[in-house]
């Protein structure tokens, strides 16, 4: 038996531990852009940064913007789940941009995590947004919300 | 508005496989921890190397999994794309070895801990199905390409 080994191994399973809590309780969870920090001035950046990618709310109720890597396993499922909504929602708009490829944007906005998303509804208002892939009853709900199934243009 | 897809990234794995390799790494790395075995860690250290490199097709718990699990329990439901988890074996090679330079030069404390990291990424991973080792992948390329970064300090 190794002593440092076996300490290790005790604080690397707390560690894990931890991290599963984490990931369970917060992975793909939508996050109000007001309760984080920044609040306002956060709103600003955001609008500004994604107008700068050629994203304009105003085309439809609710616009989804994916940022997402090459190496990323929950994108692709990600990716999939949103353009079947877009095919029963006709108000529902979503861009999907390679985060590798904008990285300047990805630092101003604070993406760590791919898939992150941002969630803007048609006034250009960030309602929230989310790292991981979304939780499917959050998702539909909030889609419910801005552009429903068979909703007007 | 879209990035177009990588098409030579079509290769598909069975989750099912992933979460059970992920299981058998936790284990030897945990045994490597509890032996402080710079030999047994070298042996993942192979597997890793193994499956980043050649592919997820030949590594060696995949296998396991292909020839005495899948069989039993039929075919997959849902498939996924090899590219993330391949780097994560490039990552969970990278630890293993620094944990066995650290053990072959007579710094254990170094070779636990680098282990140690390895066994949160597996476990994690096994656990959740999070990957660890994916999840750095951005935050390497945000750091690493800083030079286009102007004024604004990540």
């Amino acid at each position: 038996m190794s002593g440092v080994g076996v300490v290790v191994l005790g604080v690397a399973l707390l560690v894990s531990a931890l991290g599963a809590l984490w990931v369970r309780a917060r992975d793909g969870a939508v996050r109000a852009p007001m309760s984080s920090v920044g609040g306002q001035g956060a709103q600003v950046t955001t609008q500004s940064v994604l107008a700068g990618l050629g994203i304009d709310p105003g085309a439809a109720d609710l616009t989804v913007v994916q940022f997402s890597t090459a190496f990323c396993a929950p994108c692709r499922q990600t990716r999939a789940r949103l353009q079947q909504m877009q095919t029963s929602r006709p108000g529902l708009a979503y861009v999907h941009v390679d985060a590798e490829s904008h990285l300047d944007e990805v630092r101003r906005l604070d993406v760590r995590r791919t898939p992150t998303l941002f969630y803007l509804d048609r006034a250009g208002t960030l309602l929230g947004r989310s790292s991981g892939a979304p939780r499917p009853a959050e998702l539909e709900a909030l889609a419910d919300a801005h552009a429903p199934v068979g909703g007007g243009r | 508005m879209t990035i177009p897809a990588r098409p030579a990234d079509a290769r598909q794995v069975d989750p099912r496989g992933l979460r059970l390799a992920a299981w058998l790494t936790s284990a030897v790395l945990v045994a490597v921890l509890l032996t402080g075995s710079g030999v047994l860690l070298a042996v993942q250290l192979a597997v890793f190397a193994v499956g980043a490199l050649a592919g997820l097709r030949y590594a060696p718990y995949g296998l396991l999994f292909r020839v005495l699990v899948a069989p039993r329990l039929g075919p997959p439901t849902e498939r996924e794309a090899e590219g993330p988890p391949r780097f994560a074996q490039a990552v969970g090679a990278g630890f293993a070895l620094v944990g066995l330079v650290g053990y072959a030069t007579g710094l254990p404390v170094l070779g636990a801990v680098a282990t140690g990291a390895a066994l949160v990424a597996a476990l994690l991973n096994a656990t959740t199905g999070f990957c660890l080792g994916c999840e750095v992948y951005l935050l390497a390329r945000r750091a690493t390409a800083s030079r286009s970064a102007g004024p604004h300090p990540a």
